[in-house]
This record gives C-alpha cells, structure tokens and sequence, in this order.
C-alpha cells in the first residue's frame, strides 16, 4: 500500500468522523428555534449526503446548465458525437431532461429519477465513465410552477455531479442564469464553456472577471459545438478547446477522478450547509447573550436582598452569637475552672431557649446556631419541622417575597421570548413553584453564609481567648476561690485551736456562695462583652463577602442550563465547521474543474 | 384633441397632487411607498410631462444585454451615437437624440424625470458606471422633428440598476423598438418588460436581430407568434436584421420588412426604419399611448383604485387592532384593594377638626392633646412587646404595587396573546413592548413612579373635596353633626377616660382617636359602624336614612372614587411607557378613508373615466388595443 493510497484512507475516514459528528449533533434535539433551524437543514444535508455516498463509484453525471438558446443541446451532440438530443431554433428546444448513457452503464446505481428522463443508449467513448444529462434551461420560465422547465431543472440539480455552464455572447451576464447557478453550483463542479464560437466574439476575459467573485475558473472553453459534430460525423477529430473539453471529461474523468469529484463536491455541500448554519446561530446568539446577561442581574437581585436581610437578621440576634462564642470558647479552653464557669452559663442560655426564645424562628438564626448544634436540633425537630411547609418559611424569612420572584420571571420570560426560547417560557412557574425554587435557592445561600459564620465564630473564638486572657481571668477567678479557701483553712487549723468559738459559722459559707456567684456573673459578663465586642463589623464584613459571591444556581435553573447547552452547542457547530474547513482545504482538487467559492 | 389633453392634464395634475397628499396622511397605514408603483411612476414620468398641447413622440430602442440595441440605435441615427462592445450590459445609461431646437420648446428634465440630463459628448460616456441615473443627450439634424429617439440600458443583465433605468424610460415612451434574437424572444425577464408594455399601449417595433437568413425564415414567424402571445404585444412593424457583424458595425444593416404569411416578399422589401418611424401617425399614437398609461393608472386592480382600496382595506384593518387595543386598556378593577379606612377617618377627623370653633374647639382639642398623651405611652408600651407596626399608607402602598404587578401582567398576558395572531401591522411594536429589556424598563418606571405618590396628600384631596361637597349637599345634617359634636364636648371627660380604661384602647389605637371624637360615637349607630370599619377595616355596613347614614354615603363615595383615580393613574402610566403614540396612531391611520384628500382621489377618478376614457370612438380603440 503506497503512501498516496495511506493519505486516501486518512482522509476518508476523515470525512466520515466528520459525518459522524454531523449526524451526532443532528441527533440532538434543542429548545432554541434557531438551532432547530440549523438541525433541519443539516438533517436534509445528510439525506443527500447519503445518495452521495451510495453512488461514490458511480459514472459521474455531468450535466449542462444555461440559459435557453446557448447551444446545450448542440454541444451534448457534439460531446457524444451525435444527433441524441433534438437541438432548434425555438425557444425553448428541450423540455425534459435527456440522459445519455452507455449500453453497459448501469444506471439503477445512480439513484436518478429514471421515469422523468428521455433516456437514450449511445455507444460513445466519452460515455465510459459518465452520463451526460441535457436540462432544460432556468430562464424561460417566470415562475416555479408545475411542469415548468425551471421545475424540472431544480429537481434535477441535486443529482449532478459536474455542471457544464454553457453561455454565449449574449447571454454570459443573464440575471436569472446567474442566480439560479449560484443554487446549483453548491455541491457541483463547474466547466464553463462559450458556445458559438462561429458567429459570437470571444467574450471570455469579461464573463472570467464577472465569474471572478463566486466562483473558480481554471477555464472557460470556447467552442462551436455544430463544426465540431460534423467533423466527427465525416470522421475528422475536432481541434482546438472543444477537443481539450472533449479530452477532459473522455478519459481524465476516470475512475479514480470520480471519487475525487464526488468527495470534493460532498465536502462542499457539507462546509456550506455548516456555514450556513453557523452565520444563522452567530446571528441569534446575541438575544442568548441579554438572556444570560438578564439571568445573572436576576439572581444578583436576589443575592442582594438576601445578604440585606441576612445582615439586619444577623445584627439582631445578639444572644445567639454569644451564644456561639461562648460555645467555641469552651471548647478550646477545654476543662479550666473558668471554661465550666462559662459552659454553666452557656448550659443555662441553652436550657432557657429551647424552652422559650430559642425556637429558631428564622432561617438566618438557624444559620447561626450552627452547623453542629443546628442538626442535632433539627433532628430532634425533624417532624415538627416537616409538618410546616417550611419551605414557603424560609423563602419569606430572607427577603425573597412572591412579589421579586414574579417580578422576575415576568422580566426573564420577556428576554426568554427575545431569544426565541419561548418553548421554555411555556414552562412558566407558578408561585407555589417559585416559591420552592428559591427556597433552594436560600438554602444554598445559608449552606455559604453558615459556613462564614462559623468561621467568623472560630475566628473570633479565637483572637479573643488567648492564654494570656484565659489566665487572666483563671487568676482573678481563683483569687476569690483562694482568698475563701485561705480563710476556711486559716480558721479550721488555726482559729479552732485559738479558741473553737473562733470557727467560721456557716452563714460564712452561704455569704461566700453568693458572692462566689455574683463574682462569676461579674467575669462571665466582662468577659462575653469583650467576646461580643466588634461583632457589628464582622457581620459587614460578611455581608460584604457574601455580597461579591455569585449563587451557583439562581431561581431559573432551566433557564440557565438551557444558556449553557445552546452555548456548548454552538461550540460544537463551530468546530464542525472548522473541521469541515480543515478537511476541504487538505482533499486534493481535481484542479480542472471550476466550483463555487 | 389638443382641448382634451388640457382638460385631461388639469385631471391628472389633480390627480397627481391629490395622490401625493394621501400619501403624507396614510403614512401611519405603513403602506409601500407610492414611488415604484407601476401606476404612479406612468402618472409621473408619462402623463404629467406629457400631456402638452405640442406633441412629440418617445422612441426607445430597448432589449436584453447584447442583442444589439446600441446597433440598431445607431442605424437610426444614422451614425455612432452610442457605442458598442462585444461585451453585456454596455449601454448603463440611456441616450437621447432630440431634434435641433426641442431642448427651446421643452423641458427635457420634467420629460425624463429622474433622470440627471447630460450633454452627449462621446459616444463612450453612456457605458461609463455612475450610481445615479444619468441621461445623455444630443441634438441631431437627422433627428424628425417631434421625435425623441432613445437607446437604453438592457432589461435582463446581472447589473439591477439597468432594468430600473430602462424600466423608466419605457413608461415615457410612446413607440419601443423591441430588439428581439432567437435566444432570448422568449426569456422570461423580456417577456415581463413587453407584457407592461403592452399593457400601456405602447406602439412596438420588432425587430429581430442577428437573423440566419434564409435558415431562420421559417422560424422567424414562430418567434412572433409565441412573443406575441406570451406579451400581449401587437407589433405595427416587424423587422429582421441579419446577423452580419460587419454591417453592423459599419451601420448598414439593411431591415427586411417581415410580414406574416408573405415570406417569399421578404428578402424583397429592404426598407429603413427610420423612415417608418417618422412616418407613424404621431398623434393617434400619442393618443393612444397616453390613453393607455391613464388606463393602466386607472386600471381598477392595478392602478390608483386598488391603492385607494388597499387604503380602505388597511384603514379597516387598522381599526381592528384599534379596537382590540382598546379593549386592552379597559380592564376591570373591583379587585382594587381598599384605601386604609384609618387614613380616610383620620383625614376626616382633621377636616372636622378644622370645622370646629369657639369653645367646643378649645374643649375638644384639650382632650385630643390628653388622649394623645395617653396614647403615646399605650404605643411605647406596644412597640416594645409586639414590634412596630408598619404604618397603613406602607401597607396599602405595598398591596397596590402587587395589584398593580397583576394588572401589568395581565396586560402582557393578552399582549402575548394578540402577539400569536400575528398581526403584521403591530408585530414589531408588540414583540418590542415584549422584549425583556421593555419589561423591565416598565416595572421599574411604574415602580419609581408609585413610590413618588404621596398617598396622604391624595387623600387628603379627596376627603376635603368630598366633605366640602357633603357641607354643601346638605346642610342641615352637617349642622346635625355639629350640635352633636357641642354636645359631645360637655361628656368629652368621661368618654376620653373610659373607653380607653374600659379595654378600646389595646382594639387599636384608633379606637381611641375615634372614640375620643364626638361626631363618630355620640350618634351611636355610626359610632359602631366607624369602629368596626377601623377595627375591622371592612366596608362601613348597614344604610340608615338619618344623617348619619348620609355620611356614609359620602365614606363610601370617597372609597369609590379613591380607586376610580388610582385605576386612571394605572392606566395612564401604561399609556405613557407601554403603549405610548400605538393608539394615538392607529385612531389617526383608520380615518384616513374618510380624508378629503381621499375623497378627492376618488372624485379625480371618477371625473377622468367619464370624461377622457369613455368617448365612443376611444372605447373601440382602446378594445381593440387590449384585446
């Protein structure tokens, strides 16, 4: 196997990953109009991607196209060397198409509508390795009806593989010849030939510069088609660019050649369809970009007023937080005479909320008891809990009140309906919805500011529990204990033997208790304010950083999926292109042939 | 004739006038524009110049791209006026030979309207590319008297701006030399040029070009055949010109007369075409070239007619979506939520405050002071245990904003539903007014602007109106009240102190105001209806025909009215930034049918028919043209 054969195989397989992936992004289905659109087009594409493909070793069908009068029908004669489709000097000579073909071809394999041909047998060199297609022309007819020569034409377009342009003096700048061959050429090679050679002047410097814009024009031949059949009729070979035309499509179409004509004009079809399909996206994709835009501003919304309430919730639940504190405090200090001085008071807090206060009554304090305390609380509330509907709870306890939530989606299903996704505004929420969407939505927002929280909670545990303050207030904690302690020592050892009257009565004991407590009231005091103390800015703070984070998910999750998915999509359409792209300016171009550009 | 194309060219300047005035007015119908309009370029470019009392006639030389019009042109010139070349779409602008001293007896400008005349200096200048239409023209000795002859541009090349070029100078035209060749007799762009053509009656020459003689003998009277029949043209001549290059570019091609049937004479009759030309009976042709283009202007499905009935079917149109968007607006608001009884009482309150005088003044305002004390420590007790209370303007503003919300959607909902109709006419304004960006912009207009109101201040307008009228209705019950209210004064003490002790107090604070007030609890009936309105803030119950029960009339009427202004603000606001100038619009597009300058049109109409197009003699002229 030869390296050229190797480079063939490659890019085969090629082209049919890219097929592949056509057919795989086809297979999809999306909610937006203009990929929709896109899908349809590539999905026709396929189908005659398909016939291509079936026929890829099939004689090529070249045939002509042109404007009525230009000597089509003379010049297929003089390519077969005979009289085979009626030639005249009324407009317009042919009417349905006529395929010549060899005897031995077979034409089942062509995939052609047979029944709307004049199919007629020559035994012609040239006919070996094609089928010669005379059409009717495109511009006699004012309109596509039924049974005009433009209709019969545009159905047989599709089956062409190499497309003879005739034209002459007269009709090289036809508008509607034009036109129609810009459809035709898509998916074509192209031969363009000046026919008349007898009686027209060479125009073909102006009509290679008019042709210059959309198509490559390797040549244009210019021949007299009626000499050149009767100097093969009396036996004579035919000279000049009629021969080389006749040379061409005789024996440098060959076999090998058909493959690579067929190949080129697939690649074509398909780099069109693609660029078809990606300008249309691009086009759209703007109202895509206002939607993601108006999404975002949306849930920014939302997260705005959330961190609002969190914040004013969060100043005003001073018990709470010294709670907290006291609670991390304690557990850093672990067991010291003071941590259990303040674990009592903080037992007590505890004790006094859950029968009154501590009923958690917001989201955002539910927040602040903390992760730890807040599960072993909620477990044990589980059922009370899920009796109310505590979604619709959360969802008003942070600000999100039905009115910004209808508000937004009202908003959002206009941009919906700028975008052309109105399939998805069809799935419009009502309030109850709306209402659990953004009860997810919070509960996500308090999943981050808990976690805040209880760092700050951490944090400030920590600056302000330091060892030289633990010590501090151990010391002057012990000082009381001691200064008891020293008397109750003194006067059991001491006093007693001075004289037993001397022996603390027990009202001493009761006093020391008292004071004992009035003196650990006093530290505990001192030493939650200094806890507390600044606690206004870290919650800023927080609100502040909260502010700057962007919800993962606002209150639209489809929406926002959707953008996403049109976007990878798009993505997608783009890189097919671009391969397409690759693979058509790699493929080797049967270079005698013209195309669209 | 020469007093008829006076009469008929007043008409048609009328005409003329009138239909450019109805242009401006239906400008709202978002109709095409009048320019381009096959009708109305004939009325301008070929009646309106035209119709003088000194008759000329227009010849052009016109054809598909490269067929040789430039040739033929220059053989009637009899010589290279205009130049030719092997390539299409040459000829870009057209060329005019004028006989000596027109150019002194016409205007040539309002002749090619459009057109941006220029000196003929070279025969090249016509094939030059300019993108505004250019006309050149010469005065040539050879040229008959009262004849224009002009070579166009072609009507079938891939350059657009030639058919338009072309396309005007056949409407000015009164004779078309069709240039004709066996490849493109039966194009489809040259079949559509000549059947307009033939439409306006124009007098064609055929002559078919680059002719295979004696091959195409045969077939030449078949070509004529099928162009006459696919066009509708009835040649006066026909001609056929070898194909023979050099004659041709050395301006000797000679012109076989064709003529049906008789082709053994033809290679006989070698006859100059521009003889015939000059020999055409220039007036009837005039005429009838004339009375072809006002047919096709009055043409009832083609000409002004059917702009008019296009007007009419718009207008009706029009006023359809008129009246769904007038339904729109009108929407019902029972719903509306009520104004805080409180306020209304209040401000009442203060009204009556304001009434009162002499010692009864003095009295009542000492005990509102003390009652206010008591309040005030009632209120610090309250907000402290409960939490302040929002304030009831707060609350009502926030229950109309939702209302309002609703209201707006609701508008959007059928807007969305008038959108799926499809109506072509509003489309681009109801997709605009549905976009996201407009949605938004209305919610937060509408919300800035009800946050401005200052619902107190509102009212207060209303209440003091509404009890003004009360005072001046009837006097004799507000006289009533006030004795009650003197009378009030003397128990005021008691009042004062035991409702509150008595437990009224915690009801509400305006229990206590209101009891505090004589004129609600000293006609007992009332006093309760008061109180449980405030409390309860429903609608005060129970009619009565006393005095009492008049006021209540008056509570109500101010309740009703409250919300009738509220729902007209609504609505006002959705006029200025949803709909804006859309029913202004459409209320000025449906009376255009009814305008003067229609009517006018109408009459214009009506009076050329019956004056210029119906002469016995002309109907069988013009029969036998269009048949």
């Amino acid at each position: 196997m030869g390296d050229s054969e190797l480079a063939q195989i490659e890019l085969f397989a090629e082209i049919d990953e890219l097929l592949r992936r056509v057919r795989e992004f086809v297979g999809t289905e999306s909610a937006w109009e203009p990929l929709g659109h896109c899908r349809a087009i590539l999905r026709r594409l396929l189908g005659r991607v398909e016939t291509l493909r079936i026929r890829l070793e099939a004689p090529l069908v070249v045939a002509t196209f042109g404007g009525t009068g230009v000597g089509k029908s003379s010049l297929v004669n003089a390519l077969v060397g005979r009289e085979s489709s009626r030639t005249g000097r009324q407009r317009p000579t042919t009417t349905l198409p006529v395929l010549i073909a060899h005897p031995d071809t077979n034409l089942d394999g062509l995939g052609l509508p047979l029944n709307e041909f004049e199919v007629a047998r020559i035994d012609s060199p040239i006919l070996r390795d094609i089928v010669v297609v005379d059409c009717p022309d495109p511009d006699t007819s004012e309109g596509e009806t039924s049974g005009s020569n433009l209709t019969r034409l545009r159905k047989m377009l599709p089956h062409c593989d190499v497309l003879l342009f005739v034209s002459t003096q007269q009709k090289y700048r036809s508008a509607r010849v034009g036109d129609e061959l810009q459809q035709a050429a898509e998916g074509c090679r192209l031969l363009f030939v000046q026919t008349h050679a007898d009686q027209d002047s060479d125009i073909r410097e102006d009509w290679r510069r008019q042709l210059a814009d959309k198509y490559a024009v390797p040549e244009v031949f210019f021949v007299d088609s009626l000499s050149a059949l009767q100097d093969q009729q009396v036996g004579r070979r035919p000279s000049g660019d009629f021969a080389r035309l006749q040379d061409l499509l005789t024996s440098r179409i060959a076999a090998s050649q058909r493959i690579q004509v067929r190949r080129a004009n697939l690649l074509d079809l398909i780099h069109a369809a693609l660029l078809h399909c990606r300008e249309h996206v691009t086009g759209n994709l703007p109202a895509i970009d206002r939607l993601e835009v108006a999404l975002g501003e949306q849930s920014q919304k939302l997260h705005d007023a959330m961190t609002q309430r969190l914040r004013e919730e969060l100043v005003a639940s001073q018990s709470l937080w010294e709670r907290r504190l006291l609670t991390a405090v304690t557990e850093r200090w672990g067991a010291s005479p003071f941590s259990s001085i303040l674990r009592v008071y903080s037992g007590l807090g505890n004790l006094l909320a859950s029968a009154s206060l501590w009923r958690a009554r917001s989201s955002v304090q539910m927040a602040l008891i903390g992760v730890v305390q807040g599960t072993r609380w909620l477990s044990s509330k589980q059922q009370e809990r899920e009796a109310e509907s505590n979604l619709q709870r959360v969802a008003s306890s942070l600000g999100l009140e039905d009115d910004l939530l209808r508000e937004s989606q009202f908003v959002l299903n206009g941009f919906l309906r700028d975008a052309k996704l109105t399939q998805l505004s069809s799935g419009t929420k009502t309030v109850q919805e709306l209402r659990q969407e953004a009860a997810r939505v919070e509960s996500q927002f308090l999943g981050d500011a808990g976690q805040r929280i209880d760092g700050i909670v951490e944090e400030v545990a920590k600056q302000r529990s330091g060892p030289l303050i633990r010590a501090w207030y151990e010391v002057l904690l012990f000082s009381f204990v001691g200064f008891v302690l020293y008397r109750i020592v003194k006067s059991f050892f001491w006093d007693s033997l001075e004289s037993p009257d001397k022996i603390l009565p027990t009202h001493f004991y009761v006093n020391a208790g008292v004071i004992f407590v009035i003196w650990a009231s006093l530290l505990v005091m001192l030493f939650t304010r200094r806890l507390r103390r600044g606690l206004q800015k870290q919650v800023d703070q927080l609100a502040a950083g909260l502010a700057r984070q962007r919800i993962q998910q606002g209150l639209f999750p489809a929406w926002e999926e959707a953008c996403r998915d049109i976007r990878a999509e798009c993505q997608m359409l783009e890189g097919l292109a671009a391969s397409a792209h690759l693979v058509r300016e790699r493929i080797a171009l049967p270079t005698q042939f013209g195309a669209a550009r | 004739m020469s007093s008829t194309y006076a009469a008929c060219a007043e008409h048609v300047q009328h005409l003329h006038a009138a239909v450019r005035q109805l242009e401006v007015q239906s400008r709202l119908l978002q109709l095409a524009p009048l320019a381009g309009r096959e009708w109305f370029e004939l009325l301008e470019r070929k009646l309106l110049p035209q119709l003088t009392d000194d008759a000329f006639l227009v010849v052009a030389v016109v054809g598909g791209t490269n067929i040789g019009k430039s040739v033929i042109f220059n053989h009637l010139a009899g010589c290279r006026a205009s130049a030719t070349s092997p390539f299409a779409s040459g000829t870009k602008h057209p060329v005019c030979l004028v006989p000596p001293d027109f150019d002194q007896r016409h205007d040539l400008d309002s002749i090619f309207r459009g057109f941006e005349l220029h000196q003929w200096s070279d025969a090249n200048t016509a094939l030059e590319d300019h993108p505004e239409h250019r006309l050149f023209w010469r005065t040539s000795e050879a040229t008959p008297s009262n004849l224009l002859i002009l070579d166009t541009p072609d009507i079938d090349g891939d350059v657009r701006v030639n058919w338009e070029r072309a396309d005007n100078i056949r409407r000015c035209a009164d004779v078309l030399v069709a240039v004709l060749t066996q490849q493109k007799y039966n194009d489809a762009a040259v079949k559509q040029f000549f059947r307009k053509a033939a439409e306006e009656d124009k007098a064609v020459l055929v002559v078919f070009n680059q002719v295979l003689l004696p091959d195409d003998e045969e077939y030449w009277p078949i070509w004529l055949r099928t162009f006459c029949q696919e066009t509708g043209v009835c040649p006066e001549f026909v001609y056929l010109a070898p194909a023979d290059r050099r004659a041709a570019e050395e301006n000797r091609l000679p012109f076989y007369v064709g003529q049906v049937g008789q082709v053994e004479n033809l290679l006989q009759e070698k006859r100059k075409l521009k003889d015939d030309i000059s020999s055409l009976r220039f007036h009837e042709i005039k005429l009838r070239t004339l009375r072809g283009s006002l047919h096709s202007v009055l043409h009832p499905e083609t000409g002004v007619p059917a702009y008019l009935s296009e007007i009419e079917r718009r207008g009706a149109e029009f006023q359809k979506v008129s009246d769904l968007v007038l339904t729109q607006k009108i929407s019902k608001d029972d719903d509306w939520p009520p104004v805080p009884n409180l306020v209304i009482v209040q401000e009442v309150r203060l009204w009556w405050q304001q009434q009162r005088e002499g010692l009864t003044k003095t009295v009542h305002d000492g005990f509102n002071a003390i009652s206010r004390g008591l309040l005030g420590v009632y209120s610090l007790v309250r907000d402290r245990v409960a939490g302040k209370p929002t304030p009831p303007l707060d609350l009502f503003r926030e229950r109309e904003w939702q209302m309002i919300y609703n209201k707006v959607e609701s508008v959007y909902e059928r807007l969305c539903e008038f959108a799926e109709l499809r109506n072509p006419l509003l489309q681009p304004r109801i997709e605009e007014m549905l976009s996201g960006i407009s949605r938004s912009r209305l919610l937060e207009l509408l919300k800035a602007e009800h946050n401005r109101i200052d619902f107190a201040q509102v009212i207060r307008d209303l209440v003091t109106a509404e009890m003004e009228a009360f005072r001046k209705d009837s006097p004799q019950v507000f006289q009533y009240m006030k004795w009650i209210d003197h009378g009030a004064a003397a128990v005021r003490p008691v009042t004062t102190f035991c409702l509150f002790i008595t437990g009224a107090g915690p009801a509400g604070e305006m229990v206590n105001q209101v009891a505090a007030n004589a004129m609600f609890y000293a006609a007992a009936e009332l006093a309760g209806g008061t109180v449980a309105a405030t409390v309860g803030e429903s609608a005060i119950s129970g009619a009565a025909s006393t005095g009492a029960g008049l006021f209540e009339a008056h509570f109500r009427r101010l309740h009703i009215r409250f919300t009738a202004e509220r729902t007209h603000w609504l609505h006002r606001m959705l006029a200025e930034h949803l709909y804006r100038a859309i029913p202004d619009e459409l209320q000025a597009a449906t009376v255009v049918p009814q305008s003067a300058a229609f009517q006018k049109v109408r009459d214009t109409i009506v009076v050329l028919e019956s004056e210029v197009l119906a002469s016995p003699g002309d109907t069988q002229n013009s029969e036998a043209n269009h048949g």
